[in-house]
C-alpha cells in the first residue's frame, strides 16, 4: 500500500535495485511495514513524536526568545545495511580514524608529514584550530580524538564516501538509542526476523573510553561530562549521556583550578576530577589560554591539562583534523602513516588556496558545493546548483578574500531512502553518520546516526535546517 | 553532589510546590466568593485581592496593571509569563530546574514535571482555564502531588533528597502561613459565626486539612484550634511545625550535625525557628496578633532559605564573578555562548 507510487530517482536507492525490485535484505520489513496503510503509520510516528515529546527528547531552535525545544522528526522506516556491507565501512573508518590519530600526534610532536612535505606546512599550520600552544604536549595514550562521528554519504554506485570527520564534539548518538527505543516500542514484531545487531553497548564503551585516558589509574577515576549548558542545542544529549554512563555533568562554573588539579565544587567540598567528555569548543575551555571572554571554561584548566594532570576528551587541537581542506589530504595521510590504500573514499575535493583550484572553482561556482573550511552544522555552504546568483556572488566575493577558508566539491546527489511523507512514502537522501570510540581498542557503534533531508530533493540534513533522522539497522548477516 | 545541582533540585521542587499552593489559594478564594454574600463579591477587582495581599504580589500586580480590568488579576497570577510567580511561571521554572538535572532525578518524575508544562503552556490548558477554572487549580494540585509521589517511589534517599525536600517544606510552610493570612483580609468578624465558620472551612479544606481538623476537633471552627492545627500540629504535613521540624531534619541528614546543634547559619534558623513553634501555642499567636505573628514567621522562613543558599550553593556563583571579573560579567554573551554550534 505504502510503495504504490514509491518512485526510484535517478542515483542510488537504498530499498530498490537496479531492476526495479527489493533488495533481498529489505524484505523481512518491507513484508511486515508496507502493507500497513498509511494512516496506521503515521498514527504510530505521532505517538512516538508525543513520545519524544514527554520525555523531553529535544533539541533547542536558536533565534527564539523562548528557546523553543523541538522534537528531532522521526522517520518510521528503518535504514538497512548488510552485514557484509558494515564490515567495509567497519574497517574503512577504523583505518581513517588510526591515520587521524596519528597524524594529531605527529603535527603536534615532530611534523614530520610536514617535513617530507606531504602535506603543506602552510595548510596545517594556518588553520583555524590548528592549536602551536600544544606542540610537544603529551597526551594520555597518545590518542587526540577518542570520539568521532565520520559523516558517509553514498554516491550514484552505492559506494560509501567519507563526506567529513566530525573530530571535535560530534553529536548525534543519543538519537541512536533513542530512535532504537522509539522503533522497539513501536514495531517490536520487525526485530525477531531481521536480525538487527544492538547499540545498547555505547554508552559504557564511551566511560571505558573515557576511564582508559585518567590520569589516575584508580577502580574509579572521576569522569564528569563538561556542557556549555542547558540552552544549548545538544542539552538533552549531554544530559542523557550523562545519565547512562551514572557520571557528573558539570558546567564550567562547577569547575574549579587548584594548583594544577581540577576540582568539582559540591555540597561536601572539592572532588578531584580526573577526565571531562567536554562538550565545547576548544575557543572556549579557558579564558586564560583561549577566547579571554569565555564564561564557559575553566580558569588554569589547560595548564592542568598540560601537566598531564586531567585528561580531555577529545583532546584540544583536532579540529585541524576535521578542517576541511585537511580532509582533501587524509587519504595522502593513510598511504604515508598506515602504508595501505584507503578503504573509504572520499569526495573529490578543490582547495582554493590553489590557484588552480581556485580557477576552476570561480569558473564552475554554479556547479559545486562551496564550504566554510571551519564550519559544520550545514552552516557557510552553499549549494551551486539550489542556489541563487546573489548568493553565488556572495561566495564569490568570500572565496577572493580568504580562499585558506574554502573548498569545493562535485554536487554529490548521495543515495535516497523511502521516507514518510504525507502519508506515502517518497525517495528522500540520506547520510549516515557512524559513531566511532578510540579507547583501549576501536569500537564502532553499529549503525549510527541515519538522517534524512525531509524537503523534496533538499541534500541537507542537518538537524538545524529541517533535517530528520531513522534508525539505523546493522543486519547480523 | 554538585553545589549546582542542589540548588537546581531545591528550586524545582520549590518551584512546584509553589504552584500547587498558588492554585490552591485561587481555590480557595473562588470558594469564599461563591459562598459569600458580602459585598466582596460584587466587584471584580476584589476577586483576587486577598491572594495578591497574602501573596505579596499586590505592588508588582499594581506595576504591571496601574489600571486594572475584570480578569487582569485572575490573568496575572495563573498565566502571565511577566510574573516570576505565576503558576505558569512556577511550573516553567520548576521543569526548567529539572531539565538542566535530569541525569539526578527519575525519568517518571521528569516526564510528570514536563507534561504539566506542556498542559499548562497549552491552548488546551488556556481553555481548561477559562471554561473550568476549579478543574484547572485541581489539575496543578493533583500533578505536583503525583509528582511528590513519584519522587517518594523513585528517587533514592541521598543528598538530592534531601534538598528536593527542603524545597519542598519551606515553599508549603511559607504558603501554609499565608493561607492562614487571607483570613485576616476577610471581612467576617468573630462575631458572626456563620460566615467565620465557613472561612476557617474552606481554608482547611484547601490545606486538605479539613477531615484531620474534624477528627481532632469535631465540626466546630474556632480559631485557636484552626491555628492549633496549621500552625502547631505535629501530625498533619502541611502544619508550619510539622514542615519546620522537616526541614529541622532534613538539614542536619545534609551536614551530618547531630539533633539539637548546628554547624552553620541554616541549622541555626532553622532550629531556632522550630524551638519558638514547639513552645508555644495559639494564645502567644493571638496576643503577638496574628499577621504580625505570621509576618515573623515568614521572614524566619525566608532567612533559613537564604541561609541555605548560602551553606551550600553560593560559592560557585561567586566564583565565576569571580573569574570573570577582569573581564566583566555579561549575562547576553554568556546565552549566547551557550549556544554554541555543534558539530
Amino acid at each position: 500500500m505504502l510503495l504504490k507510487s514509491y518512485r526510484p530517482a535517478d542515483l542510488f536507492d537504498e530499498l530498490i535495485d537496479a531492476n526495479g525490485q527489493i533488495r533481498p535484505y529489505y524484505q523481512p520489513v518491507a513484508d511486515r511495514l508496507f502493507p500497513l496503510e498509511p494512516h496506521e503509520l503515521e498514527q504510530k510516528v505521532k505517538n512516538l513524536e508525543l513520545l519524544f515529546l514527554k520525555q523531553g527528547v529535544t533539541f533547542t531552535v536558536y533565534g527564539d526568545e523562548r528557546g523553543t525545544e523541538r522534537v528531532f522528526p522521526f522517520d518510521p522506516v528503518p535504514r538497512l545495511i548488510p552485514g557484509s556491507e558494515w564490515e567495509v565501512v567497519e574497517a574503512g573508518l577504523i583505518q581513517r580514524i588510526t591515520a587521524l590519530n596519528l597524524f594529531l600526534y605527529d603535527v603536534y610532536h615532530e611534523q614530520k608529514i610536514l617535513k617530507d612535505k606531504i602535506i603543506p606546512a602552510e595548510v596545517i599550520l594556518g588553520a583555524a584550530h590548528y592549536r602551536p600552544e600544544f606542540v610537544g604536549v603529551q597526551v594520555p595514550r597518545d590518542t587526540y580524538i577518542h570520539v568521532c562521528g565520520t559523516d558517509l554519504i553514498r554516491d550514484r554506485d552505492g559506494r560509501y564516501l567519507v563526506l567529513e570527520d566530525n573530530g571535535r564534539c560530534p553529536s548525534g548518538v543519543s538519537y541512536v538509542l533513542e530512535n532504537r527505543m522509539a522503533m522497539k516500542r513501536v514495531f517490536p514484531q520487525l526485530f525477531g526476523s531481521t536480525g538487527v545487531r544492538s547499540v545498547d553497548t555505547y554508552p559504557a564503551d564511551l566511560l571505558a573510553t573515557l576511564q582508559y585516558i585518567a590520569p589516575r589509574q584508580t577502580a574509579q577515576p572521576n569522569c564528569v561530562l563538561l556542557t556549555p549548558g542547558v540552552h544549548n542545542s545538544a542539552y538533552f544529549e549531554h544530559s542523557f549521556l550523562a545519565r547512562q554512563m551514572g557520571i557528573e555533568i558539570v558546567e564550567g562554573r562547577d569547575l574549579l583550578v587548584l594548583d594544577g588539579f581540577v576540582y568539582m565544587r559540591t555540597t561536601r567540598g572539592l572532588q578531584q576530577v580526573d577526565v571531562i567528555y567536554r562538550r565545547i569548543d576548544d575557543d572556549f575551555l579557558d579564558p586564560k589560554v583561549f577566547r579571554k571572554d569565555s564564561m564557559l571554561g575553566v580558569p588554569g584548566l589547560v595548564d592542568a591539562v598540560r601537566r598531564g594532570n586531567v585528561a580531555l576528551a577529545n583532546a584540544i587541537g583536532t579540529g585541524v583534523a576535521d578542517d576541511k581542506v585537511t580532509y582533501a589530504y587524509v587519504p595522502e595521510m593513510i598511504k604515508y602513516y598506515l602504508g595501505q590504500d584507503p578503504i573509504l573514499d572520499q569526495v573529490p575535493t578543490y582547495l582554493a588556496w590553489r590557484e588552480e583550484d581556485r580557477n576552476y572553482i570561480l569558473e564552475h561556482l554554479p556547479e559545486l558545493v562551496v564550504k566554510a573550511a571551519n564550519e559544520s552544522g550545514g552552516y557557510g555552504m552553499l549549494i551551486g546548483p539550489m542556489a541563487t546568483k546573489e548568493e553565488v556572488e556572495e561566495f564569490r566575493l568570500k572565496i577572493i578574500a580568504t580562499p585558506r577558508n574554502y573548498i569545493a566539491q562535485p554536487v554529490v546527489y548521495f543515495s535516497q531512502h523511502p521516507t514518510l511523507v504525507d502519508g506515502v512514502l517518497e525517495g528522500r537522501h540520506v547520510d549516515l553518520r557512524p559513531f566511532i570510540l578510540c579507547g583501549e581498542t576501536i569500537k564502532v557503534l553499529p549503525g549510527g546516526l541515519t538522517r534524512v533531508a525531509l524537503t523534496r530533493g533538499s541534500l541537507v540534513v542537518n538537524s538545524s535546517q529541517g533535517g530528520g533522522s531513522k534508525d539505523t539497522w546493522v543486519l547480523a548477516r | 553532589m554538585l553545589s549546582r545541582v542542589a540548588d537546581h533540585i531545591y528550586w524545582m521542587s520549590r518551584y512546584i510546590e509553589r504552584a500547587e499552593n498558588i492554585a490552591r489559594l485561587m481555590q480557595v478564594s473562588v470558594e469564599l466568593l461563591l459562598d459569600s454574600s458580602g459585598p466582596r463579591a460584587t466587584k471584580s477587582d476584589d476577586y483576587w485581592s486577598p491572594v495578591l495581599a497574602a501573596t505579596a504580589m499586590e505592588g508588582p500586580f499594581r506595576l504591571l496593571y496601574p489600571a486594572p480590568q475584570p480578569g487582569d488579576s485572575s490573568h496575572f497570577l495563573t498565566l502571565d509569563e511577566r510574573n516570576p510567580d505565576s503558576i505558569l511561571s512556577c511550573v516553567r521554572e520548576a521543569r526548567e530546574n529539572a531539565r538542566t538535572v535530569r541525569d539526578q532525578i527519575s525519568d517518571e518524575m521528569w516526564a510528570e514535571l514536563n507534561q504539566l508544562y506542556l498542559l499548562v503552556d497549552s491552548a488546551r490548558g488556556r481553555e481548561l482555564l477559562e471554561n473550568t477554572p476549579q478543574v484547572f487549580f485541581e489539575k496543578i494540585i493533583q500533578s505536583s502531588l503525583l509528582f511528590d509521589g513519584i519522587t517518594s517511589a523513585t528517587l533514592s534517599r541521598t543528598e538530592g533528597w534531601n534538598f528536593l525536600q527542603l524545597g519542598r517544606v519551606l515553599e508549603r510552610a511559607d504558603k501554609t502561613s499565608r493561607f492562614l493570612d487571607i483570613k485576616t483580609q476577610s471581612t467576617a468578624t468573630p462575631a458572626d459565626t456563620a460566615l467565620e465558620a465557613l472561612e476557617w472551612g474552606t481554608i482547611l479544606r484547601a490545606c486538605s486539612a479539613q477531615a484531620s481538623y474534624r477528627r481532632v476537633n469535631g465540626t466546630e471552627f474556632t480559631l485557636e484550634r484552626v491555628l492549633e492545627h496549621l500552625l502547631f500540629s505535629t501530625e498533619f504535613p502541611r502544619s508550619i511545625r510539622f514542615c519546620v521540624r522537616t526541614a529541622d531534619e532534613l538539614l542536619h541528614n545534609i551536614s551530618g550535625t547531630p539533633t539539637g546543634m548546628y554547624s552553620n547559619r541554616c541549622e541555626k534558623l532553622a532550629g531556632a525557628l522550630l524551638s519558638r513553634l514547639n513552645f508555644s501555642g495559639p494564645s502567644d499567636v493571638l496576643e503577638r496578633g496574628l499577621h504580625e505573628y505570621i509576618d515573623e514567621l515568614q521572614v524566619a522562613l525566608n532567612e533559613t532559605g537564604q541561609a541555605v543558599f548560602e551553606a551550600y550553593v553560593l560559592i560557585p556563583e561567586d566564583a565565576l564573578r569571580q573569574a570573570h571579573r577582569l573581564h566583566g560579567f555579561d549575562p547576553l554573551g554568556y546565552h549566547l555562548q551557550k549556544q554554541q554550534q555543534q558539530q
